[in-house]
């Protein structure tokens, strides 16, 4: 197995931040010792010289601008939860510890080519997500959650390796419960190497039974029964906003953000989504905005569903500033149930979908269908559908070209000879056509199979009206 | 040679692609065949399209789409898609419905420059949900010719360029490369290259419109 130990050092200030772009210095409070004082501080605090443990006071005398929030632990918790969800799409064997989210990932390792690639993709996507992790990778999970808190970084594949790295830190960060750190700091063991030095009845009885089960964990001498998370089947996350939101562009930010999350929920499901419901809470005690959002297809696609998020917000009017954005998706559609899928067949491997991926980077406006339509003007026979939504039915018979030239070519004429390198030989008269007159684009045309001195085969037509010649479709 | 022999020597060729096929069973295998439709395309191209491969159309003017049609149509009735990428032209619904395809399975990709032209002829190609993926591109270096080859490979799918006359010259990976001439009759074929066969060989393709 190989555990990834995904720690969140400044997990109680992303939190209250992270649901919009806020500058200045910006910290976190707590009670110590009988006073409030700063927990955690972001980089514009710290530059200022507020240092977390200063006195709240003391801080705002060195900044005048320090904007600072009480903890709120149960928001660190629902956030720990949101986080599984999003990265459920890395492991479907999750656990946590406080402030820690245990992955195991070595079922997943060639699924996504690989330690660096998933590494990766999992630092990469938290820091889109607005959150800052401390990494590492052992065999057990015990043995990642405590190097991903002291050792950042190490990647650790072997029990020596294992032992190697935790040497120097301290017995006592074993555990997190403040009775049993005392007790630990009281048998005179320092570090985790003293310990492991001892012979192990007398280790056995300097520690007693609980720590030296912690210790066997930790290194894989003991099991270690996490029992696995189990994503609820409907997702939900609110973002809250510090900052009064009353215009609805900003709203954009906290949404990707939800959406981010949603769609590693989704994808850790093999799912899409079809329905989402968004809700605005406002500052007053007003009800709540909320609005359901129903998409064409099922998508699973952070930036198309942006996308018609940024469409459907042109449609909402905020009655007061916005203190809370949620997203709520109660259905997820399994991609391999829906028709003519691509699971149902024996595919390779696509999870994101090839047709996101196109529309993502060139624009979705340059995907699309063809569409028969029921008009006798070639022009007005064909339109340019969504993906999928080709189709439709034609009033067109007979022989017809492959190729349609929108706008028809105009075609110069020499001795009333129409000409398309070379003088063009009329084979037979198509089809005459009027129509249109309805519309302000009327056409009165006869059309012919035409042929150039090259042997390519030609649409052409005279315009009734003015006689004259244009080529408008192409045979092979 | 004459005529008998000649016939031998198809009947041998085909014999020795069955047992290419039959011995590949892996997916992703590109020895494997679709015929065209074309009786006469299928005796000089040694049974048709390639499967899972690259194959080249070379002509003046983008021709040989209905070579194509008869394939495009039956390949329209699986689940997966065809992709036409930066098509020279708008392609006519009418035309294409009337020779059978089913227009919903096309995924068009228009307006793209020649870097994403060949980006998302790849994306397509090795997604595997594509059966067929036809590309209009501009030059192409070879060793663009085998990253395609390598997607089509991958994803199952087979993948048809549409390339100028110029480029007859250029070595190519593609399985299977035809000349296309128009004539009186239709297009005049001459096969390039194929796998498993001789090139050289040459035919007539009636255009369904000289009846």
């Amino acid at each position: 197995m190989v555990w990834f130990g995904l720690y969140f050092p400044e997990l109680p200030l992303e939190v209250l931040v992270r649901g919009q772009p806020l500058q200045g210095p910006l910290a976190v409070t707590g009670q110590q010792d009988g006073q409030l004082r700063i927990l955690r501080c972001n980089a514009a605090a710290r530059k200022q010289g507020i240092r977390p443990g200063q006195p709240l006071q003391a801080a705002l005398a060195l900044s005048g601008e320090l904007r600072s929030w009480p903890r709120d632990r149960r928001q660190e918790q629902e956030a720990l939860q949101d986080l599984a969800h999003w990265a459920w799409q890395f492991s479907s064997l999750i656990t946590f510890e406080p402030s820690l989210l245990l992955l195991e990932i070595g079922a997943s390792l060639r699924l996504f080519g690989g330690v660096d690639a998933l590494l990766q993709r999992i630092l990469d996507g938290l820091a889109v997500l607005g959150y800052q992790g401390h990494w590492a990778l052992a065999p057990t999970p015990m043995a990642a959650g405590l190097l991903a808190r002291e050792s950042s970084g190490s990647r650790v594949a072997t029990r020596d390796a294992l032992l190697d790295r935790l040497a120097a830190i301290p017995l006592a960060r074993l555990t997190r419960n403040a009775e049993a750190r005392r007790l630990l700091d009281d048998i005179g063991l320092v570090s985790i190497a003293d310990a492991l030095c001892l012979p192990r009845p007398e280790l056995a009885r300097r520690l007693g039974p609980e720590p030296l089960q912690l210790l066997d964990r930790l290194l894989g001498d003991a099991p270690d029964p996490r029992p696995p998370w189990q994503p609820p089947p409907r997702f939900a996350q609110t973002m809250e906003l510090q900052a009064e939101v009353s215009h609805r562009a900003a709203l954009i930010f906290p949404a990707r953000r939800l959406l981010l999350s949603l769609c590693g929920f989704l994808r850790g499901r093999g799912a899409a989504t079809q329905q989402l419901h968004w809700r605005l809470d406002y500052r007053e005690a007003l009800p709540a905005n909320a609005f359901e959002q129903g998409l064409l297809a099922p998508s699973g696609d952070p930036e198309h569903l942006l996308a018609r998020f940024r469409e459907r917000l042109e449609r909402v009017v905020l009655a007061a500033p916005v203190i809370r954005l949620g997203l709520r998706v109660d259905d997820c559609l399994a991609y391999a149930e829906r028709p003519g899928d691509w699971l149902s067949r024996t595919a390779p491997q696509d999870d994101k979908g090839v047709l996101e991926r196109l529309a993502t980077r060139l624009g979705e406006q340059r995907l699309g269908s063809l569409q028969g339509r029921p008009d006798h003007r070639p022009e007005q026979a064909v339109a340019i559908a969504p993906v999928e939504a080709g189709g439709g039915e034609t009033l067109h018979r007979g022989w017809l070209p492959i190729w349609l030239l929108d706008p028809p070519r105009s075609l110069k004429l020499e001795d009333g000879v129409p000409q398309h390198a070379g003088p063009l030989e009329l084979l037979s008269h198509s089809r005459r056509i009027e129509s249109g007159w309805w519309d302000g684009k009327d056409a009165a045309r006869d059309y012919y199979l035409a042929r150039n001195p090259g042997g390519e085969r030609l649409w052409v037509f005279r315009d009734r009206r003015d006689g004259r010649w244009f080529l408008h479709g192409l045979f092979d | 040679m004459p005529k008998k022999a000649q016939h031998n020597l198809l009947e041998e060729g085909l014999g020795r692609g069955l047992v290419w096929r039959a011995r590949e069973g892996h997916p992703g295998a590109s020895d494997r065949i679709e015929p065209s439709g074309w009786p006469v395309l299928d005796e000089c191209t040694g049974g048709g399209w390639p499967k899972g491969a690259l194959s080249e159309l070379l002509s003046r003017r983008h021709l040989g789409l209905s070579l194509l049609l008869p394939l495009l149509a039956r390949l329209s009735r699986e689940t997966r898609w065809l992709g036409w990428v930066a098509p020279p032209h708008l392609p006519f619904a009418p035309g294409l419905a009337q020779a059978g395809v089913a227009l919903e399975q096309l995924v068009l990709v228009r307006e793209v420059d020649t870097q994403e032209r060949l980006w998302a002829a790849e994306q397509l190609l090795k997604s595997g949900r594509c059966s067929a993926v036809l590309l209009w591109p501009q030059a192409l270096q070879d060793v663009q010719i085998r990253r395609l080859q390598l997607a089509a490979e991958q994803g199952d799918c087979m993948g048809v360029l549409f390339r100028p006359l110029r480029a007859a010259p250029q070595a190519s990976p593609a399985a299977l490369r035809l000349r296309l001439l128009p004539s009186p009759l239709g297009l005049d074929v001459e096969v390039l290259k194929r796998r498993n066969g001789w090139g050289g060989r040459h035919c007539t393709v009636r255009a369904p419109l000289i009846q």
